[in-house]
């Protein structure tokens, strides 16, 4: 098997691009991924293969076959192309494609890239286009949302180790607290300068965050998640090209290493799984990343978790073994989890405040990485020069689960 | 049968469906045709008494299209006496009382019918 590294990487700002369509926001991660390849790139010169991860282009744009359209759209028609889906993890089954295409020695420089173009729709329509990574004849026809199914998992989780609805606002507190530090962030805001904007608006006032926090503005969903407990409707795009070690010095001195892969399944039905307080997926994901990586928990400087929903990164912290089972929602109050944290956890702000186009999450993450371990994260660099960095993707209530590990190269 | 029809006609009758492995006795809740321990495709159906209790809920404020005139309502994890785990509408409770509704509280099977539509549904067994 070859070993392959990640040579350039770009993402579009998340959030709402009502100008624009999916095929604009690729286009637009493209030039900037373009740029980020230190040596220079020729799309039409090298990219051999391209893997597109998209979870519902026909609820909001009415379009199918995403391969042929966004290859002509960047001119590269003629070469292999197609869309991986896996809900929430699209972006990472298309980063896996693209892994297994350059490894197997198929190709050696490929693209891969995620998109997802949500507001064309309204609330109610989202709802509808993202229940179908749930099953729909076990579990939708009962009425049950994504926040339903998250907030099951937290009651599960408070019954079993006790904390609250309170505590869990420490990752909302943290995740926008980095988010105002993130230029491509949808809401590039602290809890605190929304509340004010908020108070203002509304003339009234709050005492301090949790006041806001616990106020009729942050209505509940599915109780006892919130509204500040969820990550945004986004439209966004992200892109990354891969090549062949033997090759990636023709590109770049310094490259990321993908060091660790690990890919799992969980039951599609929540009710199939007897324990809702961790992600046996992920759990699975991770040993599976860490043994071919040949390190531990221990090892990883930053990590990228999938906040859908703020309870999911608590019990993702476990699942990937940075927390013994029940002390992830402690860990976080405590802020071992924050950007001068033992355990730096969503530096970007994560879905929560970076927002979620769900199709390109999963490469976001790792731009967050590439980021964090060549040094360029300006605001919300951490300390200590990072060598080590893992994203966890996961899709639907964690159903499928993607685990990658990045090792910086040498410079 | 095995299959997702005779699961839902099966629900209009008042019960929910199980299967057993015939080659290690391992029981899956809701029915499955495959057995998930073994890998056997030799397992049987049978009835569940559709009691259990509460292993966890939720109540849902914002709802997809289709059930948004009935917000809020309480969705449950209902684990069934019988093993296994099955999610339905918890009917009978005033979701504006969340505090009233305890995990581990006993419940039973109830077929809730919208628009000629079957809902899974419990409610608490007194």
């Amino acid at each position: 098997m070859k070993k392959v590294d990640l040579i350039g990487i770009g993402m579009t700002k998340f959030g709402k691009h009502s100008d624009k369509t999916s095929r604009d926001l690729l286009v637009e991660a493209t030039r900037e991924a373009i740029t980020s390849v230190d040596k220079g790139i020729d799309l039409k010169e090298d990219i051999k293969g391209l893997f597109v991860g998209y979870f519902t282009p026909s609820f909001y744009e009415h379009q199918g076959h995403s391969g042929p359209l966004i290859t002509e759209w960047l001119g590269l028609t003629g070469i292999p192309a197609f869309r991986t889906e896996s809900a929430c993890a699209s972006a990472s089954a298309a980063l896996a494609t693209g892994y297994f295409a350059v490894a197997s020695g198929m190709y050696d420089v490929v693209m891969v890239a995620g998109v997802e173009k949500m507001t064309t729709l309204d609330t109610p329509g989202v709802t509808d286009a993202l229940s179908i990574a749930a099953d729909d004849v076990f579990e939708l026809g009962t009425g049950i949302t994504f926040p339903g199914l998250f907030a099951l998992m937290a009651q599960e989780y408070f019954e079993k180790y006790g904390g609250n609805w309170e505590d869990l606002q420490a990752v909302t507190l943290k995740n926008h607290h980095n988010g105002s530090f993130n230029p491509k962030a949808q809401f590039r805001a602290k809890i605190s300068a929304i509340a004010e904007k908020i108070a203002i608006k509304k003339g009234v006032t709050f005492k301090d965050e949790m006041d806001f926090l616990k106020s009729k503005y942050n209505a509940l969903v599915a109780y006892p998640l919130h509204l500040f407990d969820c990550s945004p409707i986004s439209d966004g795009a992200s892109v990354a090209f891969l090549a062949s070690r033997e090759i990636s010095s023709r590109f770049t001195d310094n490259p990321l290493h993908i060091t660790g892969v690990g890919l799992s399944t969980d039951t599609l039905t929540v009710a199939g799984r007897p324990d809702l307080t961790t992600s046996e997926a992920t759990v699975n994901a991770a040993v599976a990343a860490y043994k071919m990586a040949g390190v531990t928990p221990n090892d990883i400087d930053i990590t990228e978790v999938h906040d859908c929903f703020t309870i999911n990164e608590v019990i993702l912290s476990e699942a990937l073994g940075f927390f013994k089972k029940g002390e992830g929602l402690k860990a976080a109050k405590e802020g071992r989890t924050s950007l001068s944290g033992d355990k730096p956890i969503n530096t970007d702000g994560g879905l929560k405040s970076k927002g979620h186009p769900v199709g390109a999450t999963g490469i976001a993450m790792v731009h967050e990485i590439w980021e964090q371990l060549r040094g360029e994260a300006g605001g919300r660099q951490i300390k200590d020069e990072p060598k080590i960095g893992l994203t966890c993707n996961v899709g639907g209530s964690t159903a499928s689960s993607m685990v990658f590990i990045f090792e910086r190269g040498e410079k | 049968m095995l299959t997702v029809q005779n699961y839902i006609d099966s629900l209009k009758n008042g019960k929910i469906l199980g299967s057993k492995c015939k080659k290690c006795g391992n029981r899956m809740i809701p029915l499955k045709p495959v057995c998930s321990k073994c890998g056997s495709f030799d397992v049987e159906e049978f009835e569940t008494k559709g009691k259990g209790i509460i292993r966890s809920f939720t109540i849902i404020f914002v709802a997809p299209e289709k059930f948004k005139d009935e917000v809020p309502y309480v969705v449950a994890l209902i684990e069934l006496d019988e093993g296994g785990s099955v999610m339905g509408r918890l009917i009978g409770v005033d979701p504006y009382r969340s505090e009233d509704i305890v995990i581990g509280t006993k419940v039973k099977f109830e077929v809730l019918v919208k628009d000629e539509e079957i809902i899974t549904a419990f409610k608490i067994d007194k």
